[in-house]
C-alpha cells in the first residue's frame, strides 16, 4: 500500500493543492494521513511517520507539501519502480549533486521536474529545466543524487521505520537535507524518479532570513565531517569568513542592481502605457473598445439561442 | 582656497559632468587640478593631495569622480560651515554608519540631495541609493561615498590614500578609517550631486568581491569604535556562508519577481495596443507626429 501524508497549516491551500494530486495518484488501497499540523514541519511529518509505520501493508510514503500538486496518474507504478531496489531510502522528483548546504540549488541540480507556480503580478507558471524532456538541459537525468528538494518525497519502508525528522534543526528549514544525509549515513541511495509536480509558492523564498540562515548553520555543524563535503569549503576558517562575506555582500549588490533595472524599466514601460492611454486617438476610440467588449457577450447569447439553449435546459440522460 | 581635484580615467565624462561641476561651484581664487590617472585609486589622489597641500591658503580640496555632477552652487559656504568644526577632516554627500566592509551602503545611510541619473531604457533619473533607506544629512558616519570627498587642510596633509589597495574599490573606507583611527570626524553634508552612472551598482562584482577581502584583511581587528574581542572564525565561516546564500536566494527570488512585474506590464502594453481601435487610429498619430516634429523644428534652429 502506498501512502500520503500532508502535514495542514492551510486547509484550503491544501483543498486546492495536495488533495487534487493525492486523488489523482493514489490507488483504491491508499491511506491518506492529512494532519493539521503539530508544530514545526519536523513534528508533523514525525507524527505522519509514526502513523504509517505501524501499517505492516507499507510499500511507500508520499510526504508532499499542502502547496504541492502531483500530475502524474502513473505515479503509484513510478514510486514502485524506483523502490524496487531495496538500498533506495528516498525518492523525489527534484534533486541534486555535490550538495553542501540546505542551499541545495547551489549544488549542480540534476532533476527539476515541477513547476512553480506563483499569485504575485497576475500570477504564472515557471517550468523548471525537466518539467518538459524534450526541452531539457543534457545534464538533466534520474538517478542517485546527494538531497531532493522536500516539497515531495517518497520514503521507503525502511526509512519510515528507521529514521526521523530532527526536530533539533528548527520549525521549517532543512529538513529535507538533513534526512537525506541521514539515508546516506545509513548506506542507502537518495533517488530521482520521473514524476512531476506543481509546487504553487511565492517568488519570495522565505519573508525572514534568520530561520533558514540558523538552520544552515545546525545543518553545517551537524554533519561537518561526517558526509564527505557537506559544511565544507577551501580555505581556512577565516579565509572562508571573509570570502563568504564578501559574496554575501556581492549577491546582495546584484539584487540592487536588479532593483534599479526594474525600477526604471517599469518608468519606461508605465511611460509608454500612460502616453498610450492617455493619447487623443486613444480617448476618442474609447466606445469602441466598450463596444468590442460588449461583442462576446452578445455573440455568446447568439450562439446559446435557440437550439443551444434548447440542449443545455434540456434533461440531461447517461447517453447526453 | 577650496581647491577642487579629479582622478581623470575617462576624459569624456570628465569634460560632461565633472568640469562643469567644478567650474559651477568653484570659486575665483578656486584651483582645479585635474590629472590623468595613473595606477591605482590612490597612487591618483596622493598626488591631488600633493598639489593641494602647496597652497598654504587652502581651506578644503574637493574631489570628484569623472561622473559626479556638483549641481550645488552653494558647495564652497557648505564646506566651509561644515569644516568650521576643526575635529570634521572629511566631508562627503552620502555615506553611512554601522559600516562593518567596502559594502558601506549595508549600514545606516545618510545621504544629502544625490541624483543618480542612468541613461538605460530610454534615460531617467532615481534618488541615489533608492535601494536601501537613507537619514537625511548632515550626519557623522564611518565612512563616505567615494564618488565625492570633500578633505580639511589637515586631512590633505596628514593623512594619505593607500596605494597598496590595488583593486580600486574600497579605497574610500579605507581613508576614513585611517582619519577616525587619528580621533577625526567624517561627516555627510546636505550637498546637490548628480552621479551620472550605469543602474548597474558595481560593474565587476567578482573584482569588488576581491577588494572586500583585501580591505578586511587590511583592517580585520582594527576598526574604530569597533570591539576586538576573540574573534571564533569558524563561527563567523558559518554565519557569512549561510548569509551568503540566504542573499543569493533573495537575489534570485527578487529577479524572478521583477520579470513577472515585467511580464504584467509589458501585457498591459501588449493589450492597449493590439486593439483594433489603437491600430486604426495609427494614422492619426502618425499625422500628430508629424506636426510635433515640424512645428518643434523651427524653433530648434
Amino acid at each position: 500500500m502506498i501512502a500520503f501524508g500532508a502535514a495542514i497549516t492551510q486547509p484550503e491551500v491544501y483543498r486546492s493543492c495536495a488533495e487534487v494530486g493525492i486523488r489523482l495518484a493514489a490507488e483504491p488501497d491508499s491511506v491518506v494521513y492529512d494532519l493539521p499540523s503539530v508544530g514545526s514541519i519536523f513534528e508533523s511529518y514525525n507524527a505522519v511517520l509514526d502513523e504509517a509505520a505501524e501499517r505492516e501493508d507499507l510499500e511507500a510514503l508520499v510526504l508532499v507539501h499542502q502547496d504541492a500538486q502531483i500530475v502524474d496518474e502513473d505515479f503509484c507504478l513510478t514510486v514502485r519502480q524506483a523502490l524496487s531496489d531495496p538500498h533506495v531510502g528516498i525518492v523525489g522528483c527534484v534533486g541534486a549533486i555535490g550538495v553542501r548546504t540546505i542551499a541545495w540549488w547551489e549544488g549542480s541540480v540534476s532533476l527539476a521536474s515541477f513547476i512553480h507556480r506563483y499569485d504575485e503580478h497576475g500570477g504564472g507558471d515557471l517550468p523548471a529545466f525537466s518539467w518538459a524532456w524534450e526541452e531539457a538541459p543534457p545534464y538533466a537525468r534520474t538517478g542517485e543524487v546527494d538531497t531532493l528538494d522536500g516539497f515531495l518525497l517518497v520514503l521507503s519502508p525502511w526509512a519510515v521505520r528507521n529514521l526521523r525528522f530532527d526536530e533539533w534543526l528548527g520549525a521549517l528549514h532543512g529538513y529535507d537535507f538533513d534526512f537525506c544525509l541521514q539515508v546516506r549515513a545509513a548506506g542507502r541511495k537518495v533517488m530521482t524518479a520521473d514524476f512531476r509536480a506543481i509546487h504553487s509558492h511565492s517568488l519570495q523564498p522565505f519573508r525572514d532570513p534568520e530561520p533558514w540562515i540558523v538552520a544552515h548553520m545546525k545543518v553545517a555543524e551537524k554533519w561537518d565531517g561526517r558526509i564527505p563535503g557537506v559544511g565544507w569549503n577551501a580555505g581556512s576558517w577565516q579565509d572562508r569568513a571573509l570570502r563568504a562575506a564578501s559574496e554575501r555582500d556581492a549577491a546582495r549588490v546584484m539584487s540592487y542592481s536588479d532593483e534599479l533595472e526594474l525600477e526604471s524599466r517599469v518608468r519606461e514601460l508605465e511611460g509608454i502605457l500612460a502616453e498610450t492611454t492617455e493619447s487623443i486617438s486613444w480617448r476618442i476610440t474609447a466606445p469602441l473598445r466598450w463596444l468590442s467588449r460588449m461583442l462576446p457577450s452578445v455573440a455568446e447569447r447568439t450562439r446559446m439561442h435557440p437550439r443551444a439553449r434548447l440542449l443545455s435546459a434540456g434533461p440531461r440522460t447517461d447517453r447526453g | 582656497m577650496i581647491a577642487f581635484g579629479c582622478s581623470v580615467s575617462e576624459s569624456e565624462p570628465y569634460f560632461r559632468y565633472a568640469e562643469p561641476g567644478i567650474r559651477m561651484a568653484a570659486e575665483p581664487d578656486s584651483a582645479i587640478f585635474s590629472y590623468a590617472a595613473v595606477g591605482t585609486i590612490g597612487r591618483t589622489y596622493n598626488l591631488l593631495l600633493d598639489a593641494a597641500a602647496r597652497h598654504e591658503d587652502l581651506e578644503a580640496l574637493v574631489i570628484v569622480h569623472p561622473h559626479t555632477e556638483i549641481a550645488d552652487p552653494e558647495l564652497c559656504a557648505k564646506v566651509r560651515t561644515a569644516l568650521a568644526d576643526p575635529d570634521i577632516a572629511v566631508i562627503g554627500c552620502a555615506g553611512a554608519s554601522d559600516v562593518r566592509t567596502i559594502a558601506w551602503w549595508e549600514g545606516s545611510v545618510s545621504c544629502g540631495a544625490v541624483t543618480h541619473r542612468y541613461v538605460e531604457h530610454g534615460g531617467g533619473e532615481l534618488p541615489a541609493f533608492s535601494w536601501t533607506a537613507r537619514r537625511p544629512a548632515p550626519a557623522e558616519v564611518d565612512t563616505l561615498d567615494g564618488f565625492m570627498l570633500v578633505l580639511s587642510p589637515w586631512a590633505v596633509r596628514t593623512v594619505r590614500f593607500d596605494e597598496g589597495l590595488m583593486l580600486g574599490h574600497g579605497f574610500d573606507l579605507d581613508y576614513c578609517l585611517q582619519v577616525r583611527g587619528a580621533g577625526r570626524k567624517v561627516v555627510t553634508a546636505d550637498l546637490c550631486v548628480i552621479q551620472h552612472r550605469s543602474l548597474k551598482v558595481i560593474g565587476d562584482l567578482e573584482l569588488w568581491a576581491e577588494a572586500h577581502v583585501e580591505v578586511a584583511r587590511k583592517w580585520e581587528g582594527r576598526m574604530p569604535g569597533l570591539e576586538t574581542s576573540t574573534i571564533d572564525w569558524r563561527q563567523r565561516a558559518r554565519r557569512a556562508e549561510a548569509e551568503r546564500e540566504a542573499a543569493r536566494a533573495l537575489a534570485y527570488s527578487k529577479r524572478l519577481a521583477a520579470d513577472a512585474r515585467l511580464q504584467e506590464l509589458e501585457r498591459s502594453l501588449q493589450q492597449a495596443t493590439e486593439t483594433m481601435s489603437w491600430r486604426i487610429t495609427t494614422p492619426l498619430r502618425r499625422i500628430n507626429k508629424w506636426r510635433r516634429t515640424s512645428s518643434a523644428g523651427p524653433r530648434g534652429q
